[in-house]
Order: structure tokens, then C-alpha cells, then sequence
């Protein structure tokens, strides 16, 4: 799946925990220094926010109208 | 999501998990004890007592003790120490509860007072240290706008019920069945509704697989009751009962569209088993919207407040038929799951932990889901045949909520037996 902000994109919106946790590290491994990613979910991953953090990584959240956050995460 | 380093230890929610049930059981054997006059009015000692025994001894024990446990996950907010809080939280609300509980139906002042005091200090302390853990977290979704308008209708619901405990201890001359009308209205929506949306923006979609809820009325959701609220209390205090009743329709109209909502989800899921927390959320949005249109009714013809049961049948519909539902929902989730996860990070790479089904079994989780049923039934049905069904619907009540119990109980022992083998297989794989 494609997105027009970035070609790599997990998504977790009907996944069961911990696979949306699980599938955005292991995405954000295959990635190189500076690439994106996008991560769609119907709630804020919280914990995934602070592991990110702790890895230096940057992410950017959306809400959509339909109740999707897109989250951003910079490598 | 998971994430094992922001959770509190299984033991801070889990004792109020535990405790819950309980208080649900005495509600049944005071059914029992006080038969059909319970059914007759809201006021009697014994319906003011089963109430309390299930607002304050079931509803506020799990949904404080879950938020304990969920802040971190969906808020991102961190209590400092979260264990030390459960246990004084769980003792103030079972002590308080008891008191208070103790105190309508035995008609002892001292415990009505002392109760609704420690009640009262003890959600001051749970307020405190969320607000803290709170402050500058910013509400970037709607669960976390929701959670912080909720623990604003937990301080005006708390308040008012202190205040009304010492009015009748101290025979303070106040307004009492409007002030208890407002009370059951920042209760029931102000707090519990609101929170049950916060959560169930998250939980809904990620338990039952359904569509996200949109943002737009996710958003205004808690807004609009709390809101109605505001006017309610103004209509209250400047003595206009039609601004009271205008405030509680657009209350019950605002419920109606978020149960409505929630049930259509649900229609799109895309989990295809029909598990036990979906049926328990059907039963509860189904309840719900029963005593919401019963509210709109009364707000727009006040007569039907006046018939035999009304109000006992709107109570049994949102309290044991609505939120009890959809609490109990949730626990077969919740429970299961932190089990596994604390067993899961327990055993590491090591060790595996069983299955959440094995820990708690489907067919004891839908026998004691089939008897809360039948419980339902009999209760409603005992509005209109007291002297027949009342106290025939307090056992069945009792027993099932025994039966919730006896399966959290169990799911615990599994939990336990889980951590001994597993201790056992890394000792020996350490030799």
C-alpha cells in the first residue's frame, strides 16, 4: 500500500495489538536514516510514541475526519 | 498496542476488578432481604442502598481502577506510582462504599456522613494525582478531551453527593429529589457516560475490529454533555423546570446518537465472531437507548416520571442493563489480556505464556454472560410483578454477579499456576 506522503505504510487500523506495534519496528528497520513512514491506527499508539522518542525518532500525528490517525515517523 | 514498561503492575487494577462483583452480589441479597418494596420507589432505604452498592461499589471501583491502568496507554500520561494509588484508591472506595451504602439502608446518619467523607476524600486524592499526571498533556484526541471533561463530572458528582449525604445527616433544609435528579444526571453522563465514550473511541475499534468513530462528533461528544449538564445545573438553581427538562432531552438526544453510532460500528466489524464483549456492548447500547428514550419522554411529558416504576425502570436499564454491561464487556477483555502480558514479558523469549483464551475459557465467560441476561430480564421485569419476581430477580442478580466472580477469580488462579510453571521452565533452563 502507497500513500501520497511516503511509499511505506503499515496499515494497522483493523490489526490486533501487539501487531501494529510489532509491524511499525519492523518496518522502521528496513528503512534508511531520514525515510519515512506511515503508520494509520484508529488511536494514538502512545507507547509506540515513547519507544520513538527513546530511538530519536520524529513523528507527526493527523486525525482524519473518519476517525484515522496518521502518524508520521522519521527514521 | 503493548508496552509493558508503562504498565502498573497486574495487582493496582486488578483488586478493583476483583472487588466489583461483589459489591454487585450484596445488591442481589438486599433484593433478597427487602423483596418487593425496593421495586416500590426510588427512595426507599433499600433502593437507595442497592443503587450505591452498584454505582460506587461496581461502576466507580473498575472505572477508577481501569483508569489507573489505561492513563499511560491512552493518554501517554505516567503516574508516578501507580501501586501505591490502588491501594489507597481501593480502600477508600470499599470502606467509603460500604459506610455510605450501610448508611441509606440502616438509616444511620454517622455512616451516611462518614462514608460520603471518605468517599469524597479519596476521589480528591485519585483527582489530585490525575490531574497532575494530566497537566500539560495536551488533548490531541478526542479519548483524552474525554477523560479530562470525565474527571471534571467525577468532582461535581462526588461533590454533590457529599453534600447531599450531610444535608440528610445534619437535616440540612436543601431541594433534596432535585439535587438527587442532578447528582444521578453528572453521575451517570457527566462522568460515566462521557468516560465510557473516551474509552470506547479506543477500545471499540481495536476489541471489536469495527471502523474508527468519526472525529468530528467524537470530538463535541463529552462537549454537548457536559454542556447539558451546565444548563441542567442552572435550571436547577434558579428554580426553571422547563430549562431542566430542555437540558435533560438534549442529554438523552446526545446519548441516543452515540449508542446509535456505536451500534452501527459494530454492524461493520470486521472481527466475524460475535464474542462475549460484543454481545455484553449490544445488550448495553440496546438498555441504554431504552432509558435514554424514557428520559426524552419524561423530559418532554413529565407526567411518565409519575407512573408506577418508571424510574426504577429507567435505573435498572442504564445502571445494571447499560453501564454494568458494558463494564463487565470490557473486563473479559482486559483481564485476559494483562495476564498474558505480564506473563508474555515475564517469560521474555524464555518462556511462553498460554493462550488468553486458556487463561480465561469463552464457555465460562458466556455461561456467566447468559445468567447476567436472564438477571436483566427478571430485574425489569420484576418493575411490574414485584411482589412475584423482586426478590426471585435479586437471586438471579446475586448469581450471576457471582458468577462474574467466580470467573475473574479463576482467570487469576490460571494466571498464578501460569507464573509457577514458568518459573519453574527458567529455572531449570538456567541450570
Amino acid at each position: 500500500m502507497s500513500h501520497p506522503k511516503t511509499p511505506h505504510v503499515v496499515d494497522a487500523r483493523y490489526m490486533e495489538p501487539p501487531g501494529p506495534f510489532v509491524e511499525t519496528m519492523e518496518m522502521l528497520d528496513t528503512l534508511k536514516d531520514g525515510e519515512k513512514m506511515l503508520l494509520l491506527l484508529f488511536r494514538e499508539p502512545h507507547p509506540l510514541y515513547k519507544v520513538l522518542r527513546q530511538n530519536g525518532h520524529d513523528y507527526e500525528t493527523e486525525l482524519l475526519p473518519d476517525g484515522t490517525f496518521e502518524i508520521l515517523i522519521t527514521r | 498496542m503493548l508496552s509493558f514498561e508503562n504498565a502498573p503492575p497486574f495487582s493496582a487494577p486488578l483488586r478493583f476488578f476483583l472487588t466489583a462483583p461483589l459489591f454487585a452480589v450484596l445488591a442481589g441479597l438486599l433484593l433478597v432481604i427487602e423483596g418487593p418494596v425496593v421495586f416500590t420507589s426510588r427512595w426507599t432505604p433499600g433502593a437507595l442502598a442497592a443503587t450505591h452498592l452498584l454505582t460506587v461499589g461496581f461502576m466507580l471501583q473498575v472505572m477508577l481502577g481501569a483508569l489507573i491502568q489505561v492513563l499511560p496507554v491512552v493518554a501517554g500520561a505516567d503516574l508516578p506510582r501507580p501501586l501505591a494509588l490502588a491501594r489507597a484508591v481501593h480502600v477508600g472506595l470499599t470502606g467509603g462504599g460500604l459506610l455510605l451504602v450501610g448508611g441509606f439502608w440502616f438509616g444511620l446518619p454517622w455512616a451516611l456522613a462518614g462514608g460520603a467523607l471518605l468517599l469524597g476524600l479519596t476521589v480528591f486524592l485519585f483527582l489530585i494525582v490525575m490531574w497532575r499526571a494530566l497537566l500539560g498533556v495536551p488533548s490531541t484526541s478526542p479519548s483524552i478531551r474525554g477523560i479530562k471533561f470525565a474527571l471534571l463530572g467525577l468532582a461535581v458528582v462526588v461533590g454533590l453527593g457529599l453534600l447531599m449525604a450531610l444535608a440528610l445527616a445534619e437535616g440540612w433544609p436543601l431541594p433534596l429529589p432535585l439535587l438527587a435528579d442532578l447528582h444521578a444526571g453528572w453521575g451517570l453522563a457527566g462522568w460515566a457516560g462521557v468516560l465510557l465514550a473516551a474509552m470506547a473511541y479506543v477500545v471499540v475499534p481495536m476489541f471489536q475490529l469495527t471502523p474508527g468513530y468519526p472525529a468530528r462528533p467524537s470530538w463535541w461528544f463529552p462537549l454537548a454533555i457536559l454542556a447539558a449538564l451546565l444548563v441542567w445545573s442552572i435550571g436547577v438553581v434558579f428554580d426553571l423546570p422547563w430549562l431542566v427538562r430542555a437540558s435533560q432531552l438534549a442529554a438523552a438526544v446526545a446519548g441516543i446518537t452515540f449508542a446509535g453510532l456505536t451500534l452501527r460500528l459494530q454492524g461493520k466489524r470486521r472481527r466475524a465472531k460475535a464474542d462475549a464483549t460484543y454481545r455484553y456492548w449490544q445488550m448495553g447500547m440496546v438498555a441504554s437507548i431504552l432509558a435514554l428514550l424514557m428520559l426524552g419522554i419524561a423530559a418532554v411529558w413529565p407526567a411518565a416520571s409519575e407512573l408506577d416504576g418508571w424510574t426504577i425502570g429507567f435505573g435498572i436499564l442504564i445502571v445494571a442493563g447499560g453501564f454494568l454491561s458494558f463494564i463487565v464487556g470490557m473486563l473479559y477483555k482486559i483481564v485476559p489480556f494483562l495476564a498474558w502480558m505480564h506473563l508474555q514479558n515475564y517469560g521474555a523469549t524464555k518462556a511462553t505464556a498460554p493462550a488468553m483464551p486458556r487463561l480465561m475459557p469463552d464457555v465460562e465467560v458466556n455461561r456467566q454472560m447468559q445468567a447476567y441476561g436472564v438477571a436483566l430480564v427478571l430485574l425489569l421485569a420484576a418493575v411490574v410483578f414485584p411482589d412475584w419476581l423482586g426478590r426471585l430477580a435479586g437471586l438471579a442478580f446475586a448469581l450471576a454477579n457471582g458468577g462474574l466472580a467466580w470467573v475473574l477469580f479463576r482467570a487469576v488462579g490460571r494466571y498464578r499456576q501460569a507464573w509457577l510453571d514458568m518459573t519453574l521452565k527458567l529455572a531449570i533452563k538456567k541450570k
